[in-house]
């Protein structure tokens, strides 16, 4: 009797794999990361899913009508907003829906709503997380578009992977550090006390000119370059340490203090070369002055890091950028400044008068700068 | 000198053989991307619809919130959602099993849960989970009725997979333990694809006349698989079979399924449109319409169809499972005519399956691509098994 119990049923069942119909359950997202409008997420859940979760069918007569899917609207609208959750970074975007009602696909009426997406800072969004229906319906998938002008991306959001980062695969390492590479080099053309800078610890190598003995004219210009490159290099080392340590909140000293110190920087540089009280060693200065700077890149750095998670990509492009800024910089002034370092006006009027113009301009910015805060 | 032409040969049929990998690739790669092309816009929202306007006449699902207590009703439950799943082909149900047995702590998963775990598996194309699930009762259980139940459907397994002598062995368990009209099915369907057909008919006939009925079931069950024997005689007796199991069980999908694709390769197509009238949510019936519609030039309902169709399949690639490869494939070589990524399709799904209509479907699908070697290679499994089909053709057959 038992086996009779059992069996009926599973001789229908047997064959239960053979013939599919209709579609799983899907619910479909649409985000829409376009550069100039606001960020929005269209999100469709079918009426029969939700019936699931919320009590569409007020009557309960199995039907669902315009009057009652209106009714649940507030319902619908605190279920999807407990369900998803969009981020950009860590914080929480916003989700103010802006338009719903109803879209079809095949397998029937779905309710339909429009957000868009408000997140801290204006910043992108970064992540999206999707709960609904996994906890009814271990075959629900959120089928999410994501649209990043024009550059369309599809993925299914399944019980086991419930949440898509959004930056990386769209934004790939390679043109990230490219276009954080351009960004350092105008950063630091257009950086005047960058600059200014460089241009103070560099003077003492186109001097060496005149104190080297004048027989060997291709040995001076070769050590001049040598002073040069070790200067360069500790400055490079000494910004990369800090603009690292600031980018991954190792240090993250006040702004507006740093800005002060690099102005003061400047000037100090520029004295020391009349009076070196800061030592002769112009590599050792570049080096201590450069650790200032790097925090000065930092905040830069910073604002433009805003829309990624690709920090790493980001710094090496940043700083390979600031150096090769530097070394165009070096490659057009350096001969230069070194062909005039054999002149008298040179080493005598002209040095001392750029000299006191950069104190001058520097000091300016100090005040300036300390008025500020 | 026969040594190197041979070396010669064999190099040339492995690159023409990369070539056309390297093409369906790229094809079927195109396909997937023209499918998502298509989704690019999202659909306007309609905000515009009456109070009064019905937008949607709910299904019975039973009442999902309240989880049951005891193994015993939770084992009901699924059998009520599997039950569904088949009788409406609508995958929500599966799912809605699935959930409740995960929900359910594993060290509490009785044999009879594991049977249902097990043909919720299958369905899902999990094969390998659905088999170890049977071994496992097989092994364990002291109660004869699930060892019963899982010798069956482990027995169904093997057979749709093509594994004859594991399905034989399993089916002479059945015989074993209890000779009636279930394990003569179970015997007839191996035996009808392992070289003897005729015999298996004529024995599962005189068992049907002489057994008497265990119930509409097993009965339409029984005329199911005659007619499915029958078809693979050549035989035109085997659409009263199928029509008699529909009398019996209208809900039975697969064998509606089966009916129509006869009709179709028979040239009736009027017939086959009554036979899937009212089935357009079924992939499998709503593809053979499509083709019946299409070949009957009703281009109006056909278009709106074929639409769906794409929609459908469009999502399934989207969602990346579900996807119903038999029914694509069809789709893709009698719709749409495209032969290189219904190849791939038929190919993928005879991976899984080897029914007679999964083995047809490739050999049609090779056929239409050009692919001799695949046509041999799928004649060289028949043969191995003594499987012969009239709706196979000859291996020579083109087109």
């Amino acid at each position: 009797m038992q086996i009779l119990r059992l069996l009926p049923l599973l001789i229908l069942l047997i064959s239960a794999d053979r013939a599919y119909a209709h579609k799983a359950s899907d619910g479909f997202l649409y985000l829409d990361l376009g550069a100039n409008e606001p960020a929005t997420l269209q999100v469709e859940l079918a009426l029969r899913d939700l019936a699931l979760v919320i009590p569409l069918d007020q009557n309960r007569d199995r039907q669902v009508t315009g009057e009652e899917l209106r009714l649940a609207r507030p319902d619908i609208l605190n279920y999807l907003q407990s369900h998803l959750t969009v981020l950009a970074s860590t914080a929480r975007c916003q989700l103010i829906a802006r338009q719903w009602g109803l879209t079809r696909h095949s397998d029937g009426p779905y309710a339909a709503t429009r957000f868009q997406l408000d997140c801290p800072g204006n910043a992108l969004p970064s992540t999206l997380q999707y709960h609904a229906l996994f906890d009814q319906d271990g075959l629900h998938r959120g089928l999410l578009q994501v649209n990043q002008d024009g550059d369309i991306r599809l993925t299914a959001l399944t019980p086991e992977h419930r949440s898509l980062t959004l930056d990386a695969p769209t934004s790939p390492v390679w043109s990230t550090l490219v276009s954080f590479l351009y960004e350092g080099i105008i950063h630091l053309l257009i950086g005047l006390d960058h600059l200014l800078f460089l241009l103070v610890i560099m003077l003492p190598a186109t001097l060496i000119s005149a104190r080297a003995p004048s027989s060997a004219s291709d040995n001076r210009f070769l050590s001049g370059l040598r002073d040069l490159a070790a200067i360069v290099t500790a400055f490079t080392v000494a910004h990369s340490i800090t603009l690292a340590l600031a980018v991954f909140k190792v240090v993250t000293p006040p702004i507006a203090w740093v800005e002060i110190i690099i102005a003061l920087s400047v000037a100090l540089a520029a004295l020391n070369i009349r009076w070196p009280v800061l030592g002769e060693k112009s590599w050792k200065l570049a080096f201590g002055f450069g650790l200032i700077h790097g925090f000065g890149f930092a905040s830069v750095l910073a604002e433009l890091t805003a829309g990624t998670t690709q920090t790493v990509a980001a710094l090496a492009g940043f700083n390979i950028g600031v150096e090769i800024g530097q070394l165009l910089v070096l490659a057009v002034t350096f001969p230069l400044l070194y062909l005039m370092g054999q002149r008298r006006w040179y080493r005598e009027a002209a040095v001392p008068a750029v000299l006191v113009a950069i104190i001058g301009t520097s000091l300016f910015w100090v005040a300036e700068r300390t008025a500020a805060i | 000198m026969s040594c190197s032409k041979r070396g010669h040969t064999s190099l040339a049929g492995l690159t023409r053989q990369a070539v056309a990998r390297a093409v369906r690739l790229a094809i079927g790669i195109g396909g997937v991307m023209a499918a998502t092309m298509a989704l690019a816009t999202p659909t306007d929202i309609d905000t515009d619809f009456a109070d009064s306007q019905v937008l949607i006449e709910l299904p019975e699902t039973p009442p999902l919130a309240v989880r049951p207590g005891t193994s015993r009703g939770l084992a009901d439950q699924v059998q009520t959602l599997l039950q569904q799943a088949r009788s409406s082909g609508d995958p929500r149900y599966l799912g809605y099993a699935m959930t409740q047995l995960q929900d359910w702590p594993e060290s509490a998963i009785d044999h009879r849960l594991m049977i249902l775990r097990a043909t919720l598996n299958q369905s899902l194309h999990q094969f390998d989970q659905a088999r170890t699930d049977l071994l496992r009762v097989l092994e364990d259980t002291p109660s004869p009725a699930n060892y019963r139940q899982a010798t069956l459907t482990l027995a169904n397994l093997e057979l749709v997979q093509g594994r004859y002598p594991a399905a034989n062995q399993a089916c002479q368990q059945l015989k074993r333990q209890y000779h009636d009209l279930v394990a003569q099915n179970c015997l007839a369907q191996v035996q009808a694809r392992t070289g003897q057909p005729a015999m298996a008919y004529q024995r599962l006939q005189v068992m049907l006349r002489s057994i008497p009925s265990q119930g509409p079931g097993i009965q339409a069950w029984t005329e199911g698989t005659l007619g499915e024997i029958a078809a693979q005689l050549g035989e035109e007796v085997a659409l009263d079979h199928w029509h008699r199991a529909l009398d019996l069980d209208p809900n039975d999908l697969y064998t509606r399924t089966l009916a129509t694709d006869w009709l179709i390769q028979h040239q009736r197509f009027d017939e086959a449109l009554e036979l899937t009238a009212g089935y357009a949510d079924v992939d499998s019936l709503a593809v053979l319409r499509a083709i019946a519609l299409t070949r009957l030039q009703h281009s109006r309902e056909a278009e709106a169809l074929i639409d769906s169709l794409k929609q459908r399949f469009e999502e399934a690639l989207w969602r990346g499972n579900l996807l119903h490869r038999r029914d694509y494939a069809r789709f893709l070589l009698d719709v749409t005519f495209e032969y290189l990524p219904a190849l791939e399709q038929a190919r993928l799904n005879w991976q899984e399956q080897r029914e007679p209509l999964d083995t047809r479907l490739l050999l049609r699908t090779a056929r239409a691509a050009g692919d001799t070697p695949t046509v041999g290679d799928v004649f060289t499994w028949l043969d191995r098994n003594g499987q012969t089909d009239a709706r196979f053709g000859r291996p020579a057959d083109e087109g």
